[in-house]
């Protein structure tokens, strides 16, 4: 019971920062993706 | 570390948890975001008209008017330093303290960013710098020699030096918020300034290497009115941030501002509360005091907070550098840091609000009774009622917890907005491509969310 009252209580702190670490994780999904995507081009234009 | 010096909150009832007025408070950074990139295609601010006002500037830049201003803020000076020397020693009761740490440090916050610079009128040590530097060319029989050239290198390292030390004085010594330090401090912080003036010039060193100085007029430049060519005129808000020129020092400055703010802030937390007491510890396994090795924990904490804002904020920079333009991470965290400090104004204006609101009250006390004796004293010692205003109590109904929380939250929200808004405008003047502009933007928009996100989490800390 402790441990699920500590595991509330972190939970709630971590709630504030899930709108950055979503954010963070968008960003850095989108940066992937183009930098595929130039990779794709690039090996076409070789071609 | 330090009662006085500290936000104070009460429990608020409020609708909907603190936490998701962070989420909400994120999804207008993004809504803003998106608007700013639709309806500002073109940049505005580092553009903005400025009005002169030739007839206000010349009666406040007039010698009676800069006399007087100088001649208060000395007299504060002397005041602040007299009473924490010869006063009673219990920081409540004595001038220094108040006036320092919440009329000074956050009363002239305010005051800055709704009247422009006005701790340059005020500023004492340039107002004794430049008496003497006036009685000294008076005096002397040959042409006096020209100070030293201020170096490029150290531009404001001096001045992040001095409010590091400040909030150091604030958040890690046991003993800041004695008036006896604060008297000691503010004679040393004097001396500094008076070599520093002697090498550089008072208004080349009061510009770049007087912390004080630099901090507020960071802030003023928020404000709508500002000084262009010598003469007072009004601009659009934050344009005075548009211009800004960074200088060697200036991104660790807006660090040590909105870090020492969030430790003090974090200081409340149980991750703080509860990993302190081992730091400490283990500072005393290596020979140090209890009361030294609390000092040192707590400097490390606000070392540590300092970081981790400097590391975020490049994080960003580093993260917009990546979508191209052939910019140096250097170049792009000088140019974005001016978007900091609306951050730097909300971190102090959320944090600080009610201490400023409650505490602040008090210095109408004070000023009656600066050294904080009874009037009946059995040691001897006088009190005073200057201004009949010694028995004055706080009122602290002034503002309720939740109207607090809710005008703390605006500071935060209102803040980050502005900072979006000026680094977004900064990225069209430097960005030759709007999309691309746009898209370094998004990083930025990760750090201010990151910032507003830590600023909701913080204030929640104190509000347990």
């Amino acid at each position: 019971m402790i441990l699920l009252a500590h595991a509330g209580h972190w939970l709630v702190n971590a709630a504030y920062f899930v709108p950055v670490v979503g954010f963070l994780g968008w960003l850095g999904w989108t940066e992937l993706r183009n930098r595929r995507e130039k990779r794709a081009e690039g090996q076409a234009a070789d071609r | 570390m330090i009662e006085i010096a500290h936000g104070i909150v009460g429990r608020s009832d409020l609708p909907i948890p603190e936490w998701l007025f962070g989420w909400a408070a994120a999804v207008v950074l993004v809504v803003s975001f998106v608007a700013l990139a639709v309806l500002w295609p073109e940049p505005k601010l580092s553009r903005a008209s400025f009005r002169p006002l030739p007839g206000l500037s010349r009666v406040l830049h007039s010698p009676p008017v800069d006399l007087l201003c100088g001649l208060a803020g000395v007299l504060l000076l002397v005041l602040t330093v007299y009473a924490g020397f010869e006063g009673s020693q219990t920081p409540t009761a004595n001038f220094a303290p108040t006036f320092v740490y919440v009329i000074f440090w956050l009363g002239l916050v305010g005051l800055s960013v709704l009247l422009g610079n006005v701790f340059k009128a005020f500023n004492p040590w340039r107002a004794l710098g430049r008496a003497v530097s006036w009685i000294a060319r008076t005096a002397a029989r040959a042409p006096m020699p020209a100070p030293l050239s201020y170096p490029e290198r150290l531009g404001h390292w001096p001045a992040a030096a001095g409010i590091f030390l400040f909030a150091a004085l604030e958040l890690a010594s046991s003993d800041g918020d004695t008036p006896q330090t604060l008297a000691i401090a503010a004679l040393v912080y004097s001396v500094i300034q008076f070599v520093g003036m002697a090498l550089y010039g008072v208004e080349e060193w009061t510009e770049r290497g007087d912390g004080f100085s630099v901090y507020f007029a960071l802030f003023a430049r928020i404000s709508p009115w500002g000084t262009r060519d010598g003469v007072i005129g009004l601009r659009p808000p934050l344009a005075g941030l548009a211009d800004f020129r960074p200088l060697a020092g200036t991104v660790p400055l807006l660090a040590v501002m909105i870090g020492s703010v969030t430790f003090d802030g974090a200081a409340e937390a149980p991750i703080w509360t509860g990993m302190a007491p081992d730091i400490s510890d283990f500072f005393q396994t290596l020979g140090l005091s209890p009361e030294k090795a609390l000092e040192l924990t707590f400097l490390v904490g606000l070392i540590a907070a300092i970081a981790i804002v400097y590391g975020f904020y490049t994080l960003g920079v580093r993260g917009a550098q990546s979508v191209g333009g052939g910019f140096t991470t250097r170049e792009l965290s000088r140019a974005f840091v001016a978007s900091l400090v609306p951050i730097a104004f909300a971190y102090v204006a959320a944090h600080y609000f009610t201490l400023l609101l409650y505490q602040g009250q008090a210095i109408l006390t004070l000023s009656s009774n600066p050294f904080g004796f009874l009037a009946s004293n059995p040691l001897g010692e006088v009190g005073t009622d200057i201004f009949g205003t010694a028995d004055r109590s706080i009122d602290y109904g002034v503002i309720g917890a939740t109207s607090a929380w809710y005008w703390m939250v605006g500071f935060v929200v209102v803040g980050h907005v502005a900072a979006l808004t000026l680094a977004h405008d900064k990225a069209l003047t430097i960005y030759s491509d709007v999309k691309l502009a746009v898209r370094s933007q998004y990083w930025m928009l990760a750090v201010m969310v990151g910032f507003t996100s830590l600023a909701l989490w913080l204030l929640s800390q104190a509000n347990q």
